[in-house]
């Protein structure tokens, strides 16, 4: 891509004030999200009194690694983290096969009042997450019709994960973009839908399914106070949920610690998986 | 093919239902003599002693009572009010479940809360009779009795005894009056170092409890007697926000950093970068057992009113209640074990003194304070014969003896407003402490009306 | 995309002929085939999303109280705006969201472009824009919560060094907003910055070449080029970024203790939803603010509806 010409023209560049833009950009950068992260994995090196000391250290005087094993005894991180990636892949699994095969049908087989079920669900987007918490957690206590309880069992976030109407119509514009001659090619060779959206229309979507993926991992790993309700067993709780109960009743070197480890395993993760992610993140977004 | 794209998607999400339908729900039902009861609070794996006590008792109690199995449910904090909010809304809470005695109206309102007069028999909990009277009162509602009291505090001031003496002050004389509490706090904020010589909270509606125990000192009210009208709108309100105010601005000795909740001021304390403050005397447990403090570090005086120690101080403490749904053998049941583990001299969670001192868990406090006649008499003995710590620190709170006030009807949405106004107070050094005070009455005044 | 218009030269399949019920056969059977697909998602928004929402709006015109539930018709509404802080909850929402606006849009699109200018090291500009996404919200927010401490944390430390001015931050009611913000923006600038960058990157290189013969000088070009090349995405964005700031609630209630601040600074409405309903256990009050912030923010997408069909035509 470095060769396209993009706001300011290439032969017209000034090499210096060039250079100079980078060195301060990268500066910059690095300052600003960096720095925060290195203060976070100092702060936690840092003895109790050091870290509340007025004025502040920049890097602690005296190391003490012992808070990393105190806070990860007492946090259990390693249960937290699964617990959270569980729900998280879950979630997953359910948006990519029941939001998929919605945004296909709305998109392509266009059942009667389709659109109005769009609308519906586009409505949803307005709803303020909080305007909704109490009538969904008494909804999640006692599911409609079938009467199940929900509470901390990872179904009370993978269902109610799958209404999100804006990877539904991520997908569905997506999905209109595929030519319908192809489908109506396929149809004539005797495929069915389901085979139709398998073979044709899932692999000409690939960079789509990856940005909706990355938003179904990140909504669950962000989400606080459903999480918190929706699963209030200590054993079941998310990463911010722990983290927050724990707040209450460590030394803030502990804290600092904790935060700290908790944020490692995602960074490796995503320091590893950094390729595909922002592939995804930046091939399937939208076209102005 | 179509058909069965279709049926495939309703088979999956028949699946889904049916692996719904696996999640419990929590419930018990007695089955022929057998009785689960499940209660929570129990202590998470972050505290492996208290846990490792708790479980040896629970056990000890089932060996005791072959009939009843336990199911302990761990938390921590042991009330966190969005959970606890949600799971009155829900009627998802345990058998046996913790409160704050302020929590009472709330579960009563939400119509969770089950009658349990007729299971508080001596029969069910040997020491009912020497439990005061004022603690029953608060378990009590139109002269039914709703909870279990497990524990009960009366606030103090705490002081950092190694600040004292560093800043050339007698440990052994906590301060008695503002006046004293200021002379005190510019000694040792002028140690230096960002040390601050008092502290207050002003968030997670500690600040608003703590307005209420400071006005308490100064004689007043939270709320009129018959509970319809805010009553802090007055002299001594003023005078309570005008002490703060004053310490943080004209004597700057509070630090700069306020919006602090329970947990903040401790941690500051046992880092020693705090004089006193005001709290209960559990407090200092805590920071010993979770902040790495010594209990040597610490004393504690009475709460301090404007020209003599407090004329009230405020009482307050936790207890468990029973879900509406219990069956009697369960309520039956649950007061046993709450009896065993909380109210019986020698043995359980709190009393079992000789344990406690072995395992380096902090006795000699005092507090709970449930007890009177001959319980109080063995608990002030067996105490004395296990304590880890001097008693001497603790003597001009005991002496004292402020008498304990209540905490208001519906007071964590009084605390929440009062909040505001402490961080007002705190933070701005222009703020009209009046109009705070006139705008806090409104909403409360507005909360209680609600609740009528 | 580019896949899609390559393939658009397939020909028509040829009309096929059918009788009446032979039609009415087929159409019976797409409609099942296609409701089959849709049903599982339609499930999920009945019971999690418009089930809920009914049901939101019936109790904002009830109250409970000891288990039993009463219609009160509008007081909950009259009760609402006579709070002493409804009205500064909607200022503050406001200002919330018009900082955010300022730092959660215009902040990462600023960023894109320089990014997209860059040749080196943009791989590593992206990695760090887009790690914060990465950590844990909570434990970002309490990270920040100890970088703003006014005594030990290390922000006024660094601008006492510099012989800066110092501020109380979340402490001060006029910085504790914008700190909140600062904070939002550090977590969450990541996505749109990476969406942006996107999206500037499909602008044919021609345009600019165009832009530049006519003599427009590097600001024209953003003006005429860049900004109207993106303006789908960016009134996207810009939309999804008003629904989402009227929101929000993790940040200023980890990083103020509970989410007031000092003099109630950072109060929102949806911090007031959240009081009422689990400090006060009002869920009538709850629902009924919910109600009016629901239709503040449809009132919003009438507007965006409207203004991008504009932009359409």
């Amino acid at each position: 891509m470095s060769d396209t010409r993009t706001l300011v023209n290439p032969a017209q560049l000034n090499r210096t004030l060039y250079r100079a833009t980078l060195i301060l950009v990268v500066a910059a950068f690095t300052l600003a999200f960096l720095g925060p992260l290195y203060l976070l994995v100092t702060g936690g090196l840092k003895g109790t009194t050091e870290s509340i000391q007025t004025p502040p250290t920049f890097y602690p005087h005296h190391i003490e690694a012992s808070n990393y094993s105190d806070a990860w005894t007492r946090l259990n991180i390693a249960h937290l983290l699964l617990n959270t990636l569980w729900y998280a892949f879950g979630a997953l699994a359910f948006q990519l096969v029941l939001d998929v095969a919605a945004a296909y049908s709305l998109s392509k087989l266009r059942p009667a009042l389709g659109n109005a079920i769009l609308g519906l669900m586009l409505a949803t987007l307005m709803i303020p997450a909080m305007v909704l918490v109490v009538p969904q957690y008494l909804t999640v206590l006692d599911l409609p019709l079938i009467h199940q309880n929900l509470l901390n069992s990872p179904w009370a976030i993978w269902l109610p994960s799958v209404a999100n109407a804006f990877n539904i119509y991520l997908l569905k514009r997506f999905f209109d973009s595929v030519p319908q001659e192809l489908l109506d090619s396929a149809a004539i060779d005797g495929a069915g839908p389901l085979r139709t959206l398998l073979s044709i229309v899932l692999p000409m979507s690939r960079p789509i399914i990856g940005v909706v993926s990355i938003f179904a991992l990140v909504n669950v790993w962000k989400d606080f106070l459903w999480p918190l309700l929706a699963e209030p067993d200590p054993t079941r709780q998310t990463l911010n949920a722990g983290i927050y109960s724990l707040s209450l009743g460590v030394p803030e070197n502990v804290l600092i610690a904790a935060s700290a480890i908790s944020a490692v395993p995602t960074v490796v993760f995503f320091l590893i998986f950094q390729r595909n992610i922002m592939s995804g993140l930046t091939a399937g977004s939208l076209k102005g | 093919m179509r058909r069965s794209a279709a049926l495939l998607i309703a088979g999956a999400l028949t699946l889904t239902a049916a692996a719904c339908s696996s999640s419990s729900d929590g419930g018990a039902k007695p089955t022929n003599g057998k009785v689960t009861i499940s209660i929570d609070c129990a202590p998470p794996k972050s505290r492996p002693t208290q846990r490792k006590q708790w479980a040896d008792d629970i056990a000890a109690f089932e060996k005791l009572h072959p009939n009843i199995t336990v199911k302990s449910i761990d938390t921590f904090p042991c009330e966190t009010p969005e959970l606890f909010t949600a799971a009155l809304k829900g009627g998802t809470e345990p058998n046996v479940f913790y409160t704050y005695f302020t929590d009472k109206q709330q579960v009563l309102d939400a119509g969770q809360a089950a009658d349990i007069t007729k299971y508080v028999t001596s029969e069910n909990l040997p020491v009912k009779d020497d439990i005061m009277s004022s603690v029953w009162d608060t378990q009590k509602s139109g002269g039914k009795i709703y909870g279990i009291p497990r524990t009960n505090y009366t606030m103090g001031m705490i002081i950092n005894r190694k600040l004292f003496q560093k800043a050339g002050l007698n440990p052994d004389q906590p301060p008695q009056t503002w006046a004293e509490v200021e002379a005190d706090a510019k000694k040792i904020a002028a140690l230096g170092k960002g040390i601050a010589g008092y502290g207050d909270y002003s968030a997670g509606n500690n600040g608003g409890w703590h307005f209420t125990a400071e006005i308490y000192a100064q004689g007043g009210r939270m709320v009129s007697d018959d509970g319809t009208k805010a009553a802090f709108n007055n002299p001594q309100g003023l005078a309570v926000l005008q002490n703060l105010h004053k310490l943080r601005f004209d004597d700057n000795v509070m630090g700069s950093t306020q919006l602090y909740k329970w947990g903040d001021l401790q941690k500051q304390m046992a880092a020693g970068k705090l004089g006193m403050y005001i709290a209960a005397p559990d407090d200092i447990t805590y920071m010993v057992q979770s902040l790495g403090a010594h209990y040597e570090d610490f004393g504690m005086g009475p709460v301090p009113g404007q020209s003599a120690p407090g004329v009230g101080t405020l009482t307050g403490g936790d207890d468990y209640m029973f879900n509406v749904k219990d069956t009697p053998e369960q309520i039956k049941a649950g007061i046993q074990l709450l009896s065993y583990l909380w109210l019986t001299e020698g043995q359980g969670q709190q009393y079992n003194y000789p344990r406690s001192k072995s395992s380096g868990q902090a006795v000699g406090l005092p507090q709970p304070q449930l007890f009177q006649g001959a319980t109080a008499t063995k608990d002030a003995q067996l105490k004395a014969a296990n304590a880890t710590m001097s008693v001497q620190a603790f003597e001009p709170f005991v002496k004292a003896n402020v008498p304990g006030v209540t905490e208001p009807g519906n007071a964590q949405a009084i605390y929440k407003i009062l909040d505001t106004t402490m961080a007002s107070a705190l933070t701005s050094r222009n703020a009209d402490l009046k109009k705070l005070l006139d705008t806090a009455e409104q909403q409360v005044n507005q909360v209680l009306a609600n609740a009528q | 995309m580019a896949v899609a218009t390559a393939s658009s030269g397939t020909d028509a399949p040829p009309a096929r002929a059918a009788d009446r019920a032979g039609a009415l056969r087929r159409s019976v059977q797409r409609n099942l085939t296609a409701h089959g697909f849709l049903i599982g998602a339609v499930l999920c928004f009945a019971c999690f999303q418009w089930y809920p929402m009914v049901r939101e709006v019936i109790m904002s015109f009830q109250k409970a109280k000891a288990g039993r539930t009463t219609w009160v018709g509008l007081h909950n509404l009259d009760q609402i705006v006579h709070d002493p802080s409804f009205w500064p909850a909607w200022r503050n929402t406001a200002e919330f969201t018009g900082l955010a606006l300022l730092f959660g849009f215009a902040l990462p699109f600023v960023t894109a472009v320089v990014m997209n200018e860059l040749r080196h090291a943009r791989g590593y500009l992206r990695i760090l824009v887009y790690l914060p996404v990465m950590l844990p919200p909570v434990s970002s927010l309490l990270l920040f919560k100890y970088l703003y401490n006014p005594e030990y944390g290390p922000i006024n430390r660094s601008l006492q060094l510099l012989h800066l001015p110092t501020s109380g931050w979340l402490q001060s009611p006029d910085m504790a907003m914008l700190a909140v913000v600062v904070a939002s923006t550090w977590m969450n600038m990541g996505s749109a910055t990476l969406i942006y960058l996107a999206a500037l990157q499909n602008i044919p290189g021609e345009l600019y070449e165009a832009a530049e013969l006519d003599g427009a000088g590097l600001l024209r070009r953003v003006w005429h080029v860049t900004i109207p090349q993106t303006r789908l995405v960016l009134s996207l964005m810009l939309m999804l970024q008003i629904v989402a700031t009227m929101q929000v609630f993790v940040e200023p209630f980890i990083l103020t203790n509970g989410g007031q601040g000092v003099e109630g600074s950072t109060t929102t409405v949806v911090y007031l939803i959240y009081q009422y309903a689990f400090n006060f256990s009002n869920y009538g009050a709850a629902c009924a603010l919910g109600l009016l912030l629901l239709l503040v923010l449809a009132g919003f997408s009438v507007i965006y509806v409207r203004l991008n069909r504009r932009l359409e035509s």
